[in-house]
């Protein structure tokens, strides 16, 4: 294989050792890699509890897993700490590490890629903190342990694929915590992965169809056709071909425009709603919260798209667990409008299964630039009813989402005034400030 | 009574809810990374596992200031504080060693 065209740079894709768990480790003055530990939401919908991150020995020993084991896979062992998520505080660590990390690399090169993932271009800044890649990385992990400390993981590659599959493959298992794949490497640190699900963009249904077409390995699928792979893949084919010989054309700095701009929410209700006035209590709420977000980035929607799944109890073999339905509507921004909408959408279509999850989504978004006025209403009547979503908007920016909520917030039922603290779904910690 | 006694006052209210056969007590830690005293409750009922609940973060990194916080914290309750992260450090007023030793794992 000739490499000699593809793109070569120094690339380091940096993880957190178990990342919440780590910092709460930190914070009660424990080391994280000896502790056992696990970060426990005890919210209302997970059910009894949902373990979002455990310390390396807890899953060493306990065998558990984040974001699937939940209150009852924990055994009551007195060696074990349980500890609140803080997600704030998570939030404030990831800026203090990307901040370490701007010491290394300049601003533009470093890349933010989840809450505990960041990609570094290093191509440009290595030579200027050591002798080889390997050493710089090995400085970087010093500086945050020493700084703040934690545990940090690093994959090193000639592009950020390489760097992704050497994290994720060899270097949370590695006794420095470091991984490396480079283009000559490529057979023999890809191809030789047994599972290949363990690899960034192969999940277990891409695997199954690779399997139908008699691919077993990352082997197997390097030595294939790629064309043959793209007539029965389509793109992701031509793709994970590509992943397979390491190879990765990203230009980290393209600004990628998406075709379509969407904003929505979703959630997961603390129990089995039953009763139709219940669930249309939260479908307004959410798209109250919806409009609410379209006013704050000066958009108007002009498709809805509503999703509701059935209760666990409730879904039968072979027969769908809910719906997914969408409805194009005159562009909006305003809450009535809108719940109208997705109320009539819902009615339409539910049938008196309980309802575990919601989710409402906006696309088809148009810039707002003026107000359309119609002719059916009083102009001062539409003018008002702008001003007080305003107003509202105002309120809520200058006291918090709860200083003003519609009264239907508080019937049986409605959760945005509980969701209102929530960061990215758990508990902000903010109580804990 | 200032601004961090109030909410860690609060805070251990609301969790010292004294269930039989369970072990309260307070952990203070110095946390040198951010500079602060890190102040958690820890609940552990016989032979189940420990719940270690924030209760305040005091950003003034005093020892003196920490000094009065815990005495006015032990006019109220008489639980058990545990410190991590002073070893070697003296109470500037009682003139008493902190945390005599290293704990496990810290």
């Amino acid at each position: 294989m000739d490499y000699s065209k593809e793109p070569h740079g120094v690339f380091f894709l940096i993880d957190n050792k178990s990342f919440y768990a780590s910092v709460e480790a930190t914070m009660r003055g424990l080391n994280p890699l000896k502790e056992l530990l696990v970060v426990m939401s005890e919210a209302d919908n997970t059910n009894g509890g949902l373990v979002l991150a455990t310390s390396p020995m807890a899953k060493k020993i306990f065998h558990l897993q984040a974001n699937v084991s939940r209150q009852r896979n924990l055994p009551q062992d007195p060696r074990l700490i349980v500890v609140p998520p803080r997600m704030n505080l998570y939030i404030k660590r990831n800026l203090q590490i990307n901040n370490i990390f701007r010491e290394f690399a300049a601003e533009c090169d470093v890349w933010p890629y989840s809450i505990d993932e960041s990609i570094i271009d290093m191509t440009k800044s290595w030579h200027l903190f050591g002798n080889s890649p390997r050493e710089v990385a090995r400085l970087i992990q010093k500086t945050i342990r020493k700084r703040l400390g934690l545990y940090t993981t690093v994959g090193i590659g000639d592009n950020p694929v390489q760097a992704k599959i050497a994290l994720d493959i060899y270097a949370k298992h590695d006794p420095e915590l470091m991984g490396e794949i480079h283009y000559e490497t490529v057979p023999e640190k890809i191809w030789t992965i047994d599972n290949m699900t363990d690899v960034w963009s192969i999940a277990s249904r891409t695997e199954k169809r690779l399997n139908r077409l008699g691919i077993h390995s990352m082997k197997e699928l390097a030595l294939s056709n790629p064309f043959y792979l793209k007539q029965e893949l389509g793109l992701i084919g031509e793709q994970i071909f590509a992943i397979a010989w390491g190879i990765d054309r990203t230009k980290l700095s393209d600004n990628i425009a998406p075709k379509n701009h969407s904003i929505g929410n979703s959630q997961v209700l603390p129990r089995d709603y039953f009763q139709k006035s219940e669930i249309e209590t939260v479908i307004k709420e959410m798209g109250q919260q919806v409009a609410s977000r379209l006013r704050h980035h000066h958009k108007q929607t002009g498709c809805l798209y509503l999703s509701v799944t059935y209760a666990y109890a409730a879904r039968v073999e072979g027969e769908r667990g809910g719906f997914s339905v969408a409805n194009n509507l005159n562009h909006t921004d305003n809450d009535r409008d809108i719940d109208e909408v997705l109320v009539a959408l819902f009615e339409n279509y539910w049938q008196g299964q309980p309802v575990r999850n919601l989710a409402v989504y906006t696309s088809k978004l148009v810039t707002k630039e003026a107000q359309q006025l119609n002719f059916f209403t009083p102009v001062k009547q539409q003018c008002q009813a702008e001003d007080k979503l305003a107003i509202v908007d105002e309120i809520r920016a200058k006291y918090g989402f709860e200083s003003i909520v519609y009264a239907n917030s508080l019937l049986k039922g409605g959760t945005a005034i509980h969701r209102a603290t929530l960061v990215g779904g758990h508990n902000g910690g903010n109580a804990y400030e | 009574m200032n601004k961090d006694l109030r909410i860690i006052l609060e805070r251990i209210s609301q969790s010292f809810t004294r269930r039989r056969d369970t072990q309260y007590y307070l952990q203070v830690v110095n946390d040198c990374y951010d500079c602060t005293y890190n102040f958690f409750i820890n609940i552990r009922p016989r032979g189940e596992r420990l719940h270690s609940i924030p209760l305040h973060t005091v950003e003034d990194y005093r020892l003196s200031y920490l000094e009065k916080i815990i005495d006015r914290i032990m006019e109220k309750y008489q639980l058990s504080i545990t410190y991590d992260g002073f070893v070697g450090q003296k109470w500037p007023v009682k003139q008493e060693l902190i945390q005599k030793r290293r704990h496990k794992d810290e």
